[in-house]
C-alpha cells in the first residue's frame, strides 16, 4: 500500500511527535509498504493560523492509498481514506483556554478564533475514517470538546527488544530532558529526605540552562553530590539501554502530561517499575501503585517513602518489574497492534 | 546555522532533485551546521489547480529558520528573508516547454491567465532572494532569457568522489544512468552493428518501465548483438556502479538535450574516462570536448560507431582523453565543500 | 462587551431614535456602548437625543481610535443619507464593523460621496454592474427619475456592504446583493421599534363611533413622494360611492407645493376628500394616528429594509394597507391587507370598502398586527440578534483574515483576486468554516 504519514513541524525541534511518525515509517516500510512522509511547517499563532490551514486543505495526496495524519493541524489534509493518529489539539484553544498559557486575551476576537478553530476542527474530524489518539486524555478531549469518539492506540518505543534487564542496583534513574515541567528537582528534594542508601542518576539534555543550575544548586544545597549524579547532555540509544539493564527502578515525574511517557515505556521493556506521582497525568494510565512501580504524592517525602521501598523490600521491586512488562500486552503496547489497527 | 532546503515532493516518487536535496543536507551538515529538508508535495495535474499550490507555498510559516536553500517550483515561493536560490528548474511548461508547444496549461484565455501568474510569482520570488544559482548552464540560459535574471551556475558535485578512482580498462564502454528513450541508450546499441567486433558495450542502469528495458533487449536480439552488448538493466548499488565506471575503456552518455553536466559524465571523468556524447546532449557537453576530452558525434547509430570504435583503437590516447576529462573537472572546482559555502554567502 | 455604535445623534433621524432604543437595551444587559455621531460636521452643533451614554462626535479622531481599538464590536447604523451617515463612511473600512443596513437602495448615498471620490466611485460601479456603468450611473443621476433608473440595477448596496465584515437588515427581499458582497455573516433581523405608551383602546371607540356615518379616515404619513401611492389612494377612493362620500383621506409629512396642487386638483375632480396637513411634531402627529381608521403604507417602487410608518401603524393598532412588494410583502397577510401592485386601485377600493363596512374586522385586524408587531419590532430581540452576528463575525474573521492574505499575494502576482472564488480553491477550505460540535 502507498502510505502517506502526514504531520507538521517546525525545523529544527524534534520532539516525541517525530518519533512516533519515523518509528511507525520503519515499520511500515519492513512490512512491504511504500511509505511517504510529509512534514509541513506549522506555526500556531492564532493570527497565521487559519491560512496555513487554507493551505494544508489544498494539498494533493491523491497519489497515497491512504494517509495517517499526526500533530495538529495535519488532520486537516484531504483525502478520500484518513486516518487519525492524533496526538493532541492545538490546546490553547481546548483545554488550556481557561488557563494561564493560554496566550492571549479572553476576548471577543479571540473566542471568535477559538470557536471557528473549533468548528474547523469538527469538520475535518469528521472526514476521518477513523480516529486514534495517543492517550485516554486525548481521547477524553476529544468526546468532550469535538463530540468524537475515538480508540486508543499506545504509541510504542522503537525495537523495545533492546532493553533487557540484568541485575538491581541502588541507583534510580530518570533519563528524560531535564525541564520544570519533568521535575526531576522533586526528586533531588527527595533525596534529602531518604532513609536508605538508595541513590538517583538523572541523565538528559537540558532545555534550558538555568534549570539545569538549579538541579546543581539544589543538590549542593542539600549536600546530595554522593547521592545524585546529573548528567547533563544527550544520552545515546545504547547508553540507555545500559542504565536500564542495571537500575533499580526507574523515575518520571512529570507534570500532568498527555501521554504516559517513553521514559516509563522503556523502563518496563526492561521490567524496571516506575516511580511517578499522582499529578502526573498519563502516566497514570501505565502504572498502579503497589503493581508495576509506586504512585507517591507530589512531595518530597512520599517520593522519598517510595525511593526507600524500592532499596529496601528488593523482591517486591522485581516482581513489579515483572509485573511493569506485562502491563505492556495488557495494554496492547506493541507495534504489530499499531499496524494492524492502522492498516485495517 | 539552521539551514532549511525547501523543495518539492512528487508523492511516492524519488528523482534527481531529491537526492541533490538529500546530499546538500549532508554536506551542510558536514560543514558544521543544522539542516533539514522541507518537502512540499506538488502536483501539477491538472494545470488549473497550481494557483493553489503556489498560494499554499505562500502561506507556510518558516519560523527556527537562519537560511533557506530553494530548489524548485514552486517551493521558492516560501516566504522567508534570507533565501537563497539554487534552481534546478523553474516550470518550464510556462517556459521553453510551453514556446515548444509542450505544456500542460489549458489552452486560451485560461491558460494564458495562469502562465501570467506563474512568471509574476517567479518574477516577486527571484527578486526576494538574496542570491541566485542555477545548476547548469542550461537552466541560467533560460533563467536570463525568460526572467532577464541574470545567475551564476553551481554545477551539483559528485557525491562520493572516493568511489570513482579509475582503473584498468576491462574492455568495454560503459552506457549509464536511467534507461529511457530520452536518453537513448538505444542509440548505442544500434551504433554497435556497425562497429568492429572488439568493440564491445555494456548498459548499465534502472530503466524507467519495463517497456524501456524490452525494447533495448529486442534491438540486442534483433540484430544478434548478445555477444559484444551486454544489458544489466537495474537499480546498481553505488558499489556496484562504481565498479562498472572504473573498469570502462569510456563511458558513453547521449542524452538528448540535458540540462546539466549530468553526474554519469562527472563521475566518468571523476574515474579519469575518456567521454562519448552526442552533439545535441545540452549540458553534457560543457564535460564532453571532441579532442580534449573524448569524442563528440552526431545522434545517429553510424556516427556513434565511428567514435565507439576509436575508443578501442588508441588505447593511449583514449586514456589521454579521460586524463583530460579529469582536468576539466577539477579546473571547475565542483566539489560540496566549496558549493556549500558559495550556497550560505 | 464593548460595543462602538456610529449613528446619526440627531432627534430628526429615524435611524439615529432606533438606535437609541439599542444602546438603552444593551447598556441595561450590562454592556459598555460609546456612541460616535456619523451626521457631517455642520449637522454636529444640533442637540442630540440623549444616549445615556458616552457620546463622541467621528471627527475626534484619537478619541474615536481609542474606543474603537477597546471594542469588542463596532456597528455602522446606515440609510440612504448621505448628511447624516457621512461619519460612517469616514471610519467604515478602518475597522471591522457590522453594518445595520437601513435601506437596500443607496444611491443617494453613494452619489454624494462619489462628488469627493469619483475615482473609487467609479472602481466601484465598474465592479460590481460592469463596463459602462460609471457612466450611466452619473448621467442618471442628473434625472428627476434617479432613483426608478438606479433601484433595480445600480442600487449601490454591494458597495456598502462590501466594506462591511457583518451585516444586520431589517428584511429579506434585498438580501442577495448583501450576501454576495459582503464576506461575513448576514443576518435579517426586524427593525427595533418603541412600543408606544397608548394600548388602543380608542381603536375600539374609534371603530364604533363609525356605526352613525362618522367621516371614514384614511393616512399616510412621511415624505409624500410618487413612491407613496397618494394619487392611487384618490382614485381608488373615487371608484366607491361610499367611500367617496364617507372617507377622508390625509396626508401628514413634507409635501411640495406642486405636489400639493397636483394632488389636489386630482381629488377634486374626482369628488374626493383630501386633506393635506405638511409636517407635524410628534404629539400631533400621535393624534393623528389615533384617530385614523386605516394607515395606507402602499409603496412603487419599495426601496427600504423596513418601514417604519407601517411598523408604527400597527403598534397603534391600527389597520394598515400595504403593497404586495419587498419589506410589506414579509408582514404575514392576516396582520395587513397586501395590495397586488399590478391591480392596484380595484385591489385597493376593494380593500377600503370591506375595511369601511366592518368595524369589527377593522379592529380584530389591527389588534392582531398590534400583538405581533409588538413581538416582532423589539429592542430586546434586535439586540440579541445583533450580539449573535457579533460573535459570527468573529468567527468568521480568522477566515476572512487569511483570504485577504491570499488575495494580497494574488494582486501581487497581478492576478484576479476573484480566482479565489472558484471551486478549486473554494472547495477545499469550505469546510473551514466548519460544523460545530
Amino acid at each position: 500500500m502507498r502510505i502517506a504519514l502526514c504531520s507538521t513541524f517546525v525545523p529544527f525541534i524534534y520532539g516525541g511527535a517525530r518519533n512516533i511518525v519515523e518509528w511507525l515509517q520503519v515499520m511500515l516500510e519492513r512490512q512491504g509498504h511504500t511509505v511517504e512522509r510529509v512534514y509541513l511547517p506549522e506555526v500556531d499563532a492564532p493570527d497565521l493560523l487559519f491560512q496555513q490551514m487554507a493551505a494544508l486543505r489544498w494539498i494533493d495526496l491523491s497519489a497515497a492509498d491512504r494517509v495517517i495524519c499526526f500533530r495538529p493541524q495535519a488532520h486537516l489534509i484531504r483525502h478520500p481514506h484518513k486516518i487519525l493518529w492524533f496526538i493532541h489539539h492545538i490546546r490553547s484553544f481546548y483545554d488550556l483556554w481557561d488557563t494561564p498559557y493560554r496566550g492571549f486575551p479572553d476576548n471577543a476576537k479571540y473566542r471568535g478564533v477559538r470557536d471557528a478553530l473549533r468548528a474547523a476542527d469538527n469538520a475535518a474530524l469528521a472526514e476521518a475514517k477513523q480516529v486514534f489518539t495517543n492517550s485516554r486524555v486525548v481521547s477524553e478531549r476529544l468526546k468532550k470538546y469535538n463530540g468524537v469518539d475515538s480508540e486508543i492506540l499506545y504509541p510504542p518505543v522503537f525495537d523495545s527488544e533492546r532493553f533487557e534487564c540484568r541485575s538491581f542496583n541502588d541507583e534510580v534513574v530518570y533519563i528524560c530532558r531535564m525541564e520544570h515541567h519533568k521535575r526531576q528537582h522533586l526528586l533531588i528534594e527527595a533525596m534529602s529526605h531518604v532513609k536508605t542508601a538508595v541513590r538517583i542518576r538523572l541523565c538528559g539534555r537540558s532545555g534550558d540552562v538555568s534549570y539545569a543550575d538549579h538541579l546543581r544548586a539544589l543538590i549542593q544545597k542539600h549536600r546530595l553530590d554522593d547521592k545524585v549524579t546529573i548528567e547533563d547532555r544527550w544520552i545515546s540509544e545504547e547508553e540507555k539501554v545500559e542504565l536500564l539493564a542495571d537500575c533499580l527502578a526507574a523515575a518520571y515525574l512529570p507534570l500532568d502530561e498527555d501521554s504516559y511517557g517513553y521514559p516509563s515505556l522503556e523502563a518496563s521493556h526492561a521490567s524496571k517499575p516506575i516511580l511517578t506521582t499522582l499529578d502526573s497525568g498519563g502516566v497514570m494510565e501505565l502504572v498502579s501503585d503497589g503493581d508495576n512501580g509506586y504512585v507517591a504524592d507530589p512531595d518530597p517525602r512520599s517520593v522519598a517513602d517510595a525511593l526507600d521501598k524500592f532499596y529496601m523490600q528488593r523482591d517486591e521491586t522485581r516482581r513489579m518489574g515483572v509485573r511493569a512488562a506485562a502491563r505492556l500486552d495488557e495494554l496492547k503496547i506493541s507495534w504489530t497492534h499499531v499496524l494492524e489497527r492502522l492498516l485495517a | 546555522m539552521k539551514v532549511l532546503i525547501v523543495n518539492n515532493m512528487a508523492p511516492f516518487v524519488w528523482g534527481g532533485a531529491e537526492e541533490l536535496a538529500a546530499n546538500l543536507e549532508r554536506n551542510l551538515i558536514l560543514a558544521g551546521h543544522q539542516a533539514e529538508i522541507l518537502r512540499v508535495p506538488f502536483q501539477w495535474e491538472p494545470a488549473e489547480a497550481i494557483p493553489t499550490q503556489m498560494l499554499m507555498m505562500r502561506a507556510f510559516e518558516l519560523w527556527n529558520v537562519d537560511r533557506v536553500i530553494a530548489l524548485k517550483f514552486p517551493a521558492y515561493l516560501i516566504r522567508h528573508p534570507h533565501k537563497t536560490l539554487w534552481l534546478v528548474h523553474q516550470y518550464r511548461q510556462a517556459y521553453d516547454l510551453f514556446d515548444a508547444g509542450q505544456t500542460n496549461l489549458p489552452p486560451g484565455e485560461q491558460g494564458e491567465a495562469l502562465r501570467s501568474m506563474i512568471r509574476e510569482a517567479d518574477q516577486q520570488a527571484f527578486a526576494e532572494m538574496r542570491s541566485i544559482y542555477t545548476i547548469s548552464d542550461v537552466t541560467k540560459a533560460r533563467l536570463a532569457r525568460y526572467n532577464g535574471r541574470e545567475a551564476n551556475v553551481l554545477v551539483p558535485p559528485v557525491n562520493d568522489p572516493e568511489r570513482f578512482i579509475g582503473g584498468e580498462s576491462q574492455g568495454y564502454v560503459l552506457a549509464a544512468g536511467r534507461v529511457n528513450a530520452m536518453k537513448r541508450q538505444h542509440l548505442l546499441v544500434e551504433a554497435m552493428r556497425y562497429t568492429s567486433p572488439k568493440t564491445k558495450l555494456l548498459v548499465a542502469g534502472p530503466p524507467d518501465s519495463a517497456a524501456d528495458a524490452d525494447a533495448l533487449q529486442r534491438l540486442v536480439d534483433q540484430h544478434d548483438l548478445g555477444d559484444r552488448v551486454k544489458l544489466d538493466l537495474r537499480f546498481l548499488s553505488r558499489d556496484e556502479y562504481a565498479a562498472y565506471v572504473n573498469g570502462a575503456q569510456a563511458v558513453a552518455y547521449v542524452p538528448y538535450d540535458e540540462d546539466a553536466l549530468a553526474y554519469v559524465t562527472m563521475e566518468a571523468s571523476q574515474a579519469g574516462k575518456a567521454l562519448i556524447s552526442a552533439c545535441d546532449s545540452g549540458g553534457v557537453l560543457g564535460l564532453a570536448r571532441h579532442g580534449e576530452t573524448g569524442w563528440v558525434a552526431m545522434p545517429h547509430p553510424e556516427a556513434l560507431a565511428g567514435v565507439l570504435d576509436q575508443a578501442f583503437a588508441d588505447s593511449r590516447r583514449t586514456q589521454a582523453y579521460g586524463d583530460g576529462a579529469r582536468e576539466r573537472l577539477h579546473a571547475m572546482d565542483i566539489n560540496w565543500p566549496s558549493t556549500v559555502g558559495m550556497l550560505l554567502q | 462587551m464593548n460595543i462602538v455604535i456610529f449613528a446619526p445623534g440627531l432627534k430628526a433621524s429615524a435611524i439615529g431614535r432606533m438606535t437609541g432604543l439599542l444602546v438603552r437595551e444593551l447598556s441595561a444587559q450590562g454592556h459598555t456602548v460609546v456612541l460616535i455621531r456619523s451626521e457631517e460636521k455642520v449637522l454636529l452643533s444640533a442637540v442630540p437625543q440623549s444616549f445615556s451614554v458616552e457620546v463622541i462626535d467621528w471627527l475626534q479622531t484619537s478619541a474615536v481610535d481609542a474606543a474603537c481599538a477597546q471594542a469588542d464590536a463596532i456597528v455602522h447604523q446606515i440609510g440612504d443619507n448621505y448628511h447624516y451617515h457621512y461619519g460612517s463612511l469616514e471610519w467604515l473600512s478602518k475597522y471591522p464593523s457590522v453594518v445595520c443596513l437601513h435601506d437596500f437602495y443607496l444611491g443617494n448615498l453613494f452619489f454624494q460621496w462619489a462628488q469627493t471620490h469619483m475615482a473609487e466611485a467609479e472602481q466601484a460601479l465598474l465592479h460590481w454592474y460592469g463596463a459602462g456603468s460609471n457612466k450611466k450611473f452619473f448621467e442618471y443621476s442628473h434625472r428627476q427619475d434617479f432613483i426608478e433608473l438606479t433601484c433595480a440595477a445600480m442600487p449601490m448596496t454591494e458597495w456598502l456592504c462590501a466594506m462591511a465584515s457583518a451585516v444586520i437588515t431589517h428584511s429579506s427581499w434585498g438580501i442577495k446583493r448583501v450576501l454576495d458582497s459582503c464576506a461575513g455573516p448576514v443576518r435579517a433581523v426586524p427593525l427595533a421599534y418603541e412600543v408606544p405608551a397608548w394600548d388602543g383602546e380608542s381603536a375600539v371607540s374609534n371603530a364604533e363611533a363609525h356605526a352613525d356615518g362618522e367621516p371614514f379616515n384614511i393616512l399616510t404619513i412621511g415624505n409624500v413622494n410618487a413612491n407613496k401611492r397618494a394619487a392611487s389612494v384618490i382614485r381608488a377612493l373615487a371608484q366607491s360611492e361610499k367611500l367617496r362620500r364617507s372617507a377622508v383621506f390625509r396626508l401628514v409629512g413634507q409635501c411640495d407645493t406642486l405636489k400639493a396642487l397636483e394632488l389636489s386638483a386630482l381629488a377634486r375632480n374626482l369628488g374626493v376628500n383630501l386633506v393635506i396637513s405638511g409636517p407635524v411634531d410628534d404629539d400631533v402627529l400621535a393624534v393623528i394616528v389615533r384617530g385614523a381608521d386605516v394607515v395606507s403604507c402602499l409603496r412603487w417602487p419599495s426601496l427600504e429594509a423596513a418601514s417604519a410608518s407601517a411598523i408604527e401603524a400597527m403598534l397603534h393598532c391600527k389597520p394598515v394597507v400595504v403593497t404586495n412588494v419587498g419589506f410589506y410583502r414579509e408582514i404575514p397577510s392576516d396582520h395587513v391587507v397586501h395590495i397586488d401592485p399590478d391591480n392596484e386601485i380595484d385591489s385597493l377600493c376593494k380593500a377600503l370598502e370591506w375595511l369601511h363596512a366592518e368595524p369589527e374586522a377593522r379592529l380584530a385586524l389591527g389588534r392582531r398586527a398590534q400583538a405581533w408587531a409588538s413581538q416582532q419590532f423589539t429592542a430586546a430581540g434586535y439586540c440579541r440578534a445583533l450580539l449573535g452576528v457579533v460573535d459570527d463575525m468573529h468567527m468568521a474573521a480568522p477566515i476572512l483574515h487569511s483570504m485577504r492574505f491570499f488575495a494580497q499575494a494574488l494582486s501581487d502576482w497581478k492576478t484576479d483576486t476573484r480566482w479565489l472564488g472558484t471551486s478549486l480553491a473554494l472547495d477545499p477550505i469550505r469546510s473551514l468554516l466548519g460544523t460545530t460540535a
